[in-house]
C-alpha cells in the first residue's frame, strides 16, 4: 500500500514538473515571439527611415539641376546666335537706316 | 490514461502552443514589415512626385528668369543699335547743317514753315544759331513767300540770331513769345527718336537685304 502511494507521488511529481516544463516552453516561445515583433519593427521603422536617408533624392536633385542648367546653356546658344544674327543684319542695314532717318527728319512733315 | 501518457500530453500540448505562438508572432512579423514596405512605397511614390513637381517648379521659374533677362539682353542690343543710328544721323545732320548744305538750307524752310504752321498768329519771331539766321535771311523772300501762301496770308517774319542754339534748326515763336514751336535740331532729333522708330526698326532690323 505505502509503495503504491509512493509510486503515484513520484509520478505526480514528475506530472508537475513536467507542467513546469511545458509552462517553461511556452513563456520562452512567447518571449520569442516577442521578440520577433519587435525586430519586425524595428526594421519597419528601418525601411521608413530609409526614405529620408537615401541618397535618391539628391541624385534626383542633381540630375534636375544639370538638366536645367543644360536647357539655360541651350537657351544661351540660342541668344549668341541670335545677337550675331542681329548684328549681321544690322550692319548691313545700318546705312539705309541712317539714311532712312536723315531723309525722314529732312522731309519735315506739316 | 497512465501517467506516461499524460506526461506525452502535456508536452504535446506545450509543443503545439509554442509553436502556434512562435507561428503568430513571425506570421504578424512578416505583416508589420510587408506594411513598412508598402508604406515606404506609397511614400516614396509620394514624395518623388512633389519633389518632381517642386523641381518642374523651380527649373520653369528659374527657365523664365534666364528667358526674360536674355529677352532684355536682346532688346537692349536692338535698343543700343538703334539709338547709334540716331546718332550717327544726328551727326550727319550736323554736318549737313555746319556745311551748309543746300539740302540743310531747304530743312531750315521747312521747319520755319511747320513752326508757322503750328501756330495761329501772323507776325512771328524765328530765332536759330548766327549761322543758320544768315541762311535764312539769305533765303527769306523764298521763305515769306511759302509761309504765306500755306497761311494764305501776310505774314511777317523777324529772324533772330540765338547762340543758344547751338547745333542748328529754329525755334518759331509769336511776337509776344507767349507761343513757340521749337523745331531746333535737338527737339527734331528728340522727335525722330519717338516718331521714327518703328520705321526705324523696320529698316534696321529687315532680314534678307
Amino acid at each position: 500500500m505505502i509503495r503504491t502511494l509512493s509510486i503515484e507521488i513520484k509520478e505526480l511529481q514528475e506530472l508537475i514538473e513536467q507542467e513546469r516544463t511545458a509552462e517553461e516552453k511556452v513563456r520562452k516561445a512567447k518571449e520569442e515571439a516577442g521578440a520577433i515583433v519587435k525586430k519586425a519593427r524595428e526594421e519597419a521603422t528601418l525601411i521608413l527611415e530609409a526614405i529620408d536617408s537615401d541618397s535618391c533624392w539628391d541624385e534626383i536633385r542633381r540630375t534636375r539641376k544639370e538638366e536645367t542648367a543644360r536647357k539655360k546653356a541651350e537657351m544661351e546658344a540660342e541668344h549668341g546666335r541670335k545677337i550675331s544674327a542681329l548684328s549681321k543684319t544690322v550692319e548691313e542695314n545700318f546705312e539705309r537706316a541712317v539714311t532712312y532717318i536723315v531723309k525722314e527728319m529732312l522731309r519735315v512733315g506739316l | 490514461m497512465s501517467a506516461q501518457e499524460l506526461k506525452t500530453e502535456i508536452e504535446s500540448r506545450a509543443e503545439e502552443e509554442a509553436s502556434r505562438i512562435l507561428g503568430n508572432a513571425r506570421g504578424e512579423g512578416e505583416k508589420i514589415v510587408t506594411e513598412a514596405k508598402r508604406k515606404a512605397e506609397t511614400l516614396r511614390d509620394e514624395r518623388t512626385k512633389t519633389l518632381m513637381r517642386q523641381l518642374d517648379a523651380e527649373e520653369t521659374a528659374e527657365l523664365a528668369m534666364s528667358r526674360m533677362e536674355l529677352r532684355r539682353q536682346f532688346l537692349q542690343a536692338k535698343s543700343e543699335w538703334t539709338n547709334r543710328v540716331f546718332e550717327e544721323a544726328g551727326k550727319r545732320i550736323v554736318e549737313m547743317a555746319q556745311k551748309s548744305k543746300q539740302e540743310y538750307r531747304e530743312l531750315l524752310s521747312k521747319l520755319i514753315l511747320e513752326g508757322t504752321a503750328k501756330i495761329m498768329r501772323d507776325k512771328f519771331i524765328v530765332e536759330a544759331n548766327p549761322r543758320d539766321a544768315e541762311a535764312i535771311k539769305e533765303n527769306l523772300k523764298n521763305i515769306l513767300e511759302e509761309v504765306q501762301n500755306n497761311k494764305k496770308k501776310k505774314v511777317t517774319l523777324q529772324i533772330m540770331a540765338s547762340p543758344t542754339i547751338t547745333l542748328g534748326g529754329v525755334i518759331v515763336s509769336t511776337e509776344d513769345r507767349i507761343q513757340y514751336y521749337n523745331n531746333t535740331l535737338e527737339a527734331c532729333l528728340s522727335a525722330a527718336r519717338q516718331n521714327l522708330a518703328g520705321g526705324l526698326h523696320r529698316v534696321l532690323f529687315k532680314v534678307g537685304e
